[in-house]
């Protein structure tokens, strides 16, 4: 990478464990959330939802609601008559589902919010939303996506030609060519529904303040939400503020803007008061983004070894109503974009549906179809050396990209620049043939129980574009760095902190990059009215183009620093290296000039600046990295990210034959983000990835009864604990990117997205004698007791 | 299809309550159907206690009652009357407890949501009850966290009770 993106002369504290800077006060209750920001004259909303998945409403009585003691204020969707639609600005290639804060005319999931009670505490507010009548004549509900495939299904959006919101179907020759002339296996693979369930709810407060709008919320972006609600509401941009406080986990869920944001914000700005909602769980199992539930069907054609030689794959994405924003078919496309792993797969075309059921919207999470991509072609790669005759892991090398073979294109055209996709694979063999020997001898005995190993290996795009989901946003970040005369450094930058430690690695880097100490530097983060315009959390992107934006920010400080200092000391800048705060010659820490009296120089005693030099002492920076492609081509490929991780896991599992309960021995994982910045919170990244990877593997699953109710109550929803958490050993390998600042890679995904596919190939091992099909998630105990004979009618 | 029929909202009564809090004496009059948790943030500011669920299963919101975990979520506030609670803003009169030390040193905390709430179901932990890591992971099988895959915090709980790595 170009030279722009360099640490200072002595980086001190990149790579190293810098303990983070909230921990004093989240440890010691002092974190402020959203729900622990209160006004002396705040009132709060309860949400009326819809209590059924399809149907016209017919009637909305709200006058028994607003006669309650306390209530200020009851709406619907007919009160928001200055409130524009979300806007779509991906209508070239979807359907437009028109989505409004609050249900117009008709209700497309249980759930929708239909009207808001404002009152003087939630208490109250609830209570009068118990008291809200909603008439609806319920229309036939459609609850899967093969349902909605079906072109006769009932019609979710009248104005749609069918439930396709996106219907994509590149040109399939090339594919279809090889196929017609070679053995063809084809599977279809299910991943089920499942859901981020950040342990904090969706929250926002809205105060108006000398005119403008504040909204303090649980997004993870607070520029994109400032401009989101300027679109909405609408309403002058620079008249609204957004404020991210400490959040309690995204995951991805948090970045869509959801309607309580915008009727909040609406009745703040139409009340005067500020206007608070607390989401509860019971409100989050049902309109807080649900995600995954895909269905990916893959044909190829296979050599005699087993190889793949080409593919064809169809994915189809069950969206929920899809009455979301930023829309959510992004990950089916992204899904199609991880479809040939790190393999060498020279053919791979891919269709891609997205369509419209009576469920709760579908959105981001961790992961993002990468999940669905690596447990469909995992288990297809395991299904085809068991037809073939060939074993798994040497079938597996055959088409494993090598060192040698870098850079790579993929068929979907993503951009492999570096990696170590076969060493990684190698490592966790080796420590999971080992894990499963100790198992095997550990447990042979036990006729109740098989126990088996299963193997994922994975590339993922980190560092992506947001066209894919908005068709409106790119991929930049932007971070502005200034030096204050006492020679203190305040970094402001658009990335934002949900718990990944963000605020700390941009304080790292800020630290490295200028040479001063770590406790100089002040992080403003999340606030769009003192940060400049970024994109924020989403794609594992924070450290790669925040980290770009930063040191281009910081390089930039830093040479004016040293055109300072040079002055001062009457030495050379090509000389000077700045360390601790001082700027000395380099090998004669004396004389030197501090950080405070070169700031003091630039922005006070601006007298004294060498001749010609303008005054102050900072710069504002923003990164897009080039090779980064917003648009695909006209045969669908695109490289979508600015960097790609590479992860292999393996699975050690023990299969209870009475029960079909799966307990995970051993989980290994190797993982390659490149640069590593923080080792303890790139290792937290990993564990907490593979807690959710293993939670949407085995337990979790968000489940509809044929009329689209929903079934599963967050106490049915299982989430692992420390009981169902194994322990983890974790292998780094390091591959810089060449293309990216340090060579870092994102982190923040790889440890989701492989669970599904070691533990269903290790499944498969363990109960090879009975020939299980394992093509769907979660393996819960009955499913798995359903796979192996004599025991499987037990109930 | 309606929704269920109209029925008018009843005036809540109102308990008065004498309690200790965080070793400071409280004396409220709380509506009868307060939560502890809402009472605790709403009325005492006291925001460490964090509400997750509000049905019991997540463990954000434990505090201590008279030296017992309890989840403040399903508890009326009428109810601690004559108690002593501690919430986590009571761990340490000053600085960290050497546990929530050990969560610092060894990044047993994310995004710190559940934190408070696994801090206080160990405070009421005998650690000998509770041997080796499977112990420490049934100690803390009734707080969840969606972060941090529990690494972090296994290691912290090592570190702060001594006890050798034995994972």
């Amino acid at each position: 990478m170009a030279d722009a993106f360099v640490l200072g002369s002595r980086p001190v504290y990149t790579g190293t464990h810098v303990t983070r800077r909230q921990d004093d006060a989240l440890l010691s209750g002092r974190g402020a959330y959203v729900a622990d920001l209160r006004r002396d004259d705040m009132a709060e909303i309860a949400v009326v939802r819809s209590t059924v998945a399809h149907g016209r409403i017919a009637a909305i009585r709200t006058a028994e609601a607003a006669a309650v003691a306390g209530v200020i204020a009851v709406i619907t969707a007919a009160d928001l008559t200055d409130v524009s639609p979300y806007p779509n600005f991906a209508s070239a290639y979807t359907q437009t589902p028109g989505t409004f804060p609050l249900a117009q005319d008709k209700v497309r999931y249980v759930g929708s919010p239909v009207a808001v009670v404002l009152a003087e505490n939630r208490y109250i507010a609830e209570d009068a939303a118990e008291l809200v009548e909603v008439d609806y004549e319920e229309l036939p509900a459609v609850t899967s996506l093969e349902d909605a495939l079906d072109p006769d299904s009932p019609r979710l959006f009248e104005h749609w030609p069918n439930n396709r919101l996106l219907d994509l179907q590149p040109d399939d020759s090339e594919a279809a060519a090889i196929l017609a002339g070679n053995r063809v296996l084809r599977r279809r693979y299910k991943m089920g529904r499942h859901t981020a369930m950040p342990m904090e709810t969706r929250a926002c407060m809205a105060e108006v303040r000398d005119g403008r709008l504040h909204l303090w919320c649980t997004n993870q972006h607070a520029h994109i939400a400032r401009t989101t609600l300027s679109y909405v509401l609408p309403m002058a941009e620079r008249d609204i503020r957004v404020v991210i406080p400490y959040v309690g986990g995204g995951f991805g869920l948090k970045q869509h803007l959801y309607p309580e944001d915008v009727v909040a914000s609406w009745l703040a700005l139409r009340h005067g008061r500020p206007v608070r909602f607390v989401e509860d769980r019971a409100e989050h199992m049902i309109a807080a983004a649900h995600a995954r539930d895909h269905m990916v069907d893959i044909e190829a054609a296979i050599a005699d070894d087993g190889r793949i030689l080409a593919m064809r794959v169809q994915v189809v994405q069950d969206l929920g109503s899809a009455e979301i924003f930023p829309g959510a078919w992004c990950p089916a496309l992204t899904t199609a974009a991880h479809m040939t792993g790190p393999y060498d797969i020279g053919h791979c075309a891919v269709s891609v549906a997205a369509v419209a059921t009576n469920k709760t919207p579908g959105g981001s999470y961790r992961g993002f179809g990468v999940p669905e991509a690596v447990f469909a072609l995992e288990r297809f790669i395991d299904e085809i050396a068991a037809e073939v005759g060939v074993d798994r892991l040497d079938l597996r090398r055959s088409m494993l990209l090598q060192s040698e073979d870098l850079p790579y294109k993929t068929a979907s055209g993503a951009l492999l620049d570096s990696g170590s996709f076969a060493e990684s694979f190698e490592k966790v063999v080796e420590l999971g043939e080992a894990a499963h020997r100790r198992a095997a001898a550990q447990h042979g005995t036990d006729q109740q129980s098989r126990v088996g190993v299963g193997y994922a290996v994975l590339f993922e795009g980190v560092s992506p574009t947001h066209h894919g989901a908005s068709a409106h946003w790119a991929g930049h970040e932007s971070c502005s760095i200034e030096v204050l005369p006492d020679g203190g450094v305040r970094v402001a930058s658009g990335v934002t902190d949900q718990g990944q430690g963000t605020t700390t690695f941009v304080a790292t880097l800020a630290a490295d990059a200028l040479g001063v100490p770590i406790e100089t530097v002040e992080v403003e983060l999340a606030d769009s009215d003192s940060t400049p315009y970024g994109l924020g959390a989403f794609g594992s992107r924070q450290a790669v183009i925040g980290g770009g934006a930063l040191l281009l920010a910081a390089g930039e400080v830093r040479d004016k620093v040293k055109r300072i200092a040079a002055h001062m000391l009457e030495a050379t800048e090509d000389d000077l290296v700045i360390e601790a705060g001082r700027v000395h010659v380099a090998g004669s820490p004396e004389p030197a000039v501090t950080m405070a009296a070169i700031a003091t120089r630039a922005v006070i005693r601006t007298m004294d600046l060498p001749p010609g030099m303008a005054p102050g002492l900072e710069a504002t920076a923003r990164y897009e990295p080039e090779l980064m492609e917003h648009v695909p081509d006209e045969r669908g490929r695109i490289n979508a990210s600015a960097s790609y991780a590479n992860a292999a896991h393996a699975a050690v599992i023990r299969v209870d034959l009475g029960t079909g309960e799966i307990e995970i021995l051993d989980y290994i994982l190797a993982h390659d983000c490149g640069r590593v910045i923080n080792p303890p919170i790139v290792d937290g990244q990993i564990w907490g990835g593979i807690a959710q990877g293993v939670g949407g593997a085995l337990y979790e699953d968000l489940r509809f009864n044929d009329l689209g109710q929903p079934q599963t109550a967050f106490m049915d929803y299982l989430m692992p604990s420390a009981l169902e958490m194994p322990e983890v050993v974790i292998k780094h390998f390091e591959s810089p990117s060449p293309n990216t600042p340090l060579g870092m890679k994102g982190v923040g995904e790889g440890g989701t997205v492989g669970p599904a596919a070691a533990i269903g190939n290790a499944l498969a091992h363990a109960l090879a004698e009975f020939n299980p099909q394992i093509r769907e998630t979660p393996l819960s105990p009955a499913v798995v007791r359903a796979m192996i004979p004599d025991r499987g009618a037990a109930t | 299809m309606s929704a269920p029929a109209a029925r008018r909202v009843e005036p809540v009564a109102e308990v008065p309550i004498s309690v200790t809090v965080n070793a400071r004496a409280v004396e409220a009059v709380v509506p009868a159907r307060q939560l502890l948790a809402d009472f605790l943030r709403d009325d005492l500011r006291l925001t460490g206690t964090h509400v997750g669920c509000e049905q019991g299963i997540c463990g954000a919101c434990t505090i201590n009652l008279d030296g017992e975990p309890v989840r403040s979520c399903i508890m009326l506030a009428a109810q601690v009357d004559g108690s002593s609670i501690t919430t986590v803003e009571g761990l340490a009169s000053e600085g960290l407890s050497p546990l929530q030390q050990a969560f610092k040193d060894n990044h047993g905390l994310q995004c710190g949501f559940c934190t408070p709430g696994f801090l206080m179901t160990l405070a009421t932990v005998d650690p000998d009850e509770y041997p080796g890591t499977d112990g420490i992971r049934e100690a803390i099988s009734g707080n969840l966290c969606r972060c941090t895959g529990y690494g972090g915090i296994l290691q912290a709980v090592r570190t702060a009770w001594n006890r050798v790595e034995d994972g």
